[in-house]
């Protein structure tokens, strides 16, 4: 049942008892490879992915993981499908090597292989040294990538990364980033939810966002991208001019000061550099400086 | 003749590797939950301090078997020979020994799960609440009921070697016990192992587990002696204050042996001597299995 799709849903809602929308009609097909599910905290990410693990019915609607409707056999989606919580979910008193075998075993693997897997993840993560030692001494940063072990083990079709730099420093986040980043190569996707946009810029590239259960965006990282880029245009005095002509032309222009203004930056770069300079040479204002902003994920999100 | 030698020192960079062996469906999922119970709770593939108490207490269980065909063996050709230091049915109670492990194991069992939140990485599996909880019912009810039956095993055939009439006639003297013995253990198994579970579910720490169920077990004991014993001379089982003796915790299951044994119950119990007894023991059994069954079910029908 092979599927281009990691996750199709259809008007997926999920009210839960007490009243409260988390998702609301969410409706988008996300192809597979390494996507970022993104979203302010209470956007509805880790609903989502309960959702798709089957632990959660949907109040309407439907979702389907790599091409298996969750709903016709929510346990059995399960078994192409790694996991890995935000939160602590690690047994202090147990080794690593014990606890990602013994999960392994739990995903169907026989009892030998599943010991001889999670060397193997383990090693791969970078856990190769410190897999015998009892996980209630080990750093935030070697418990992430215990639990990002775990989750690869059986080696799913894809995983479900639930904020996976959430309390790592800046070297523990990069080790980090650098792993989910190798996992398509792996031929596992990857589906990583997060609040921080810009690891989803470094490591995904495609973009699910949502906010308060609704779909805001959904694409092509560097699709994204490029609509919230930049250009800062420094001309002589004359800026206000000049964005009037290219306001005309339908170019979206922020005037900074009397010589500075920030050309928006929509699709074709190409096309708006060149209004630029046939504006100024029409105005004839000398054209001091042209520099290209990259946008990012965080000005999309906040621009709605 | 020159030889060539391999390099030594060669380094290799494995990378990952998809895994091709074989899966299990549910159904291994299911077995390798109940295997790593099992294990668990005998202290296998943990620290020796783990294994000590299970196997000791297997050992004391043993002990009264093995007294017992000593003494056989050294009367056997006495007027002493009939001398029995304990019967099949009494040795079920014997069993109550196994209280302490019980106690200690059921928490051990379910408690840790909880408290380190590791029950949103197996249900990230292909388990339900249902799986889990036959699974750890299914454990440590094959724990109890080996750690039981063994000890009679030891007491029939040590018996069957030393009597002076021979093997054959004693299996045929005591033929009923072959299917006594393991029917009353096993209602004796499936009982002690439904309620301590169940009282374990209620916290996720795990020596309140622990105290909890020997609280349960001797402080209803201790109040149903007091309320039966003050109630004079036994008329009819409601009338009576035998009815009270129902509320002992481990008095049931024994009282289900002496159903199974004697087809009544001993009239020296606390509910014994008394019309309606035996019908009172067996609605309070299948009340409590039930109910505790019902419990888990009803606390693991969702993931936190």
């Amino acid at each position: 049942m092979a599927s281009e799709l990691l996750l199709r849903t259809d008007g997926l809602s999920l009210r839960y008892p007490g009243g409260t929308l988390a998702l609301d009609e969410l409706t988008v097909d996300v192809p597979r490879g390494s996507v970022g599910l993104v979203g302010a905290n209470g956007a509805g990410k880790t609903t989502l992915l309960r959702l798709a693990l089957g632990q959660l019915r949907p109040t309407a609607g439907t979702i389907e993981v790599v091409g298996r409707p969750v709903a016709e056999d929510p346990v059995g989606v399960r078994a192409h499908i790694g996991f890995m919580p935000e939160h602590d979910c690690l047994p202090p008193d147990q080794t690593a090597a014990d606890v990602v075998a013994t999960l392994g075993e739990l995903a169907g693997l026989p009892p030998r292989a599943a010991r001889q897997r999670a060397s193997e993840v383990l090693d791969l993560v970078g856990l190769d040294e410190a897999r015998f030692r009892p996980i209630g001494g080990f750093s935030t940063g070697m418990r992430q990538r215990t639990k990002l072990a775990q989750a690869i083990v059986a080696d799913p079709e894809v995983v479900l990364l639930d904020e996976p730099t959430a309390g790592l420093d800046p070297i523990g986040r990069e080790e980090m980033l650098a792993l989910v980043g190798r996992l398509a190569g792996f031929g596992i996707s990857a589906l990583v939810a997060t609040h921080l946009l810009d690891d989803v810029q470094r490591v995904c590239d495609q973009v699910v966002m949502i906010d308060g259960g609704k779909l805001r965006h959904t694409g092509a990282t560097q699709a994204l991208l490029h609509r919230t880029g930049a250009v800062r245009v420094q001309v002589d005095d004359g800026a206000a001019r000049l964005a009037d002509l290219l306001g005309v032309a339908g170019v979206d222009v922020t005037v900074v000061d009397d010589a500075t203004l920030d050309v928006r930056v929509d699709g074709d770069e190409g096309r708006v550099l060149d209004l630029v300079r046939d504006g100024a040479d029409d105005l004839g204002l000398a054209l001091h400086a042209l520099t290209t902003r990259r946008g990012s994920l965080d000005e999309l999100f906040l621009d709605g | 003749m020159s030889v060539s030698l391999p390099r030594a020192g060669a380094v290799y960079d494995r990378g990952y590797r998809p895994y091709e062996g074989e899966r299990g469906g549910r159904g291994a999922s299911r077995a390798a939950l109940v295997r790593l119970s099992v294990r668990r709770a005998l202290g296998l593939r943990r620290s020796w301090k783990q294994k000590v108490l299970p196997w000791s207490l297997l050992a004391i269980a043993a002990i009264p078997a093995v007294v017992n065909v000593g003494i056989k063996y050294v009367t056997r050709n006495t007027p002493a020979s009939d001398f029995e230091l304990i019967t099949f049915r009494d040795y079920v109670g014997v069993s109550t020994t196994l209280l302490l492990f019980v106690a200690i194991t059921a928490p051990d069992m379910m408690c840790p799960d909880r408290r380190n939140r590791v029950l949103p990485l197996i249900f990230a599996r292909p388990l339900t609440g249902n799986d889990y909880v036959l699974a750890k019912v299914g454990a440590l009810t094959a724990i109890l009921f080996g750690f039981s039956f063994l000890p009679q095993v030891v007491l029939f055939v040590g018996q069957m070697l030393v009597v002076e009439e021979g093997a054959l006639d004693f299996v045929t003297e005591n033929a009923e016990v072959l299917w006594q013995v393991p029917a009353a253990v096993a209602l004796f198994s499936l009982y002690l192992a439904s309620l301590a579970l169940a009282i374990s579910a209620t916290t996720a720490r795990r020596v309140v587990g622990g105290v909890a169920l020997l609280a349960t077990v001797f402080v209803s004991g201790t109040v149903a002696t007091l309320l039966v014993r003050g109630g004079g001379e036994p008329q009819s089982f409601f009338e009576s204050g035998n009815l009270w003796g129902l509320i002992s915790v481990i008095d049931i299951p024994l009282r289900m042996s002496d159903l199974v044994f004697l087809g009544h119950v001993d009239p020296e119990s606390l509910v014994g001597g008394a019309a309606g007894a035996g019908i009172g023991v067996v609605l309070v059994y299948v009340a409590t299995v039930t109910g505790s069954l019902g419990y888990l079910v009803y606390r693991y029908r969702r993931v936190e």
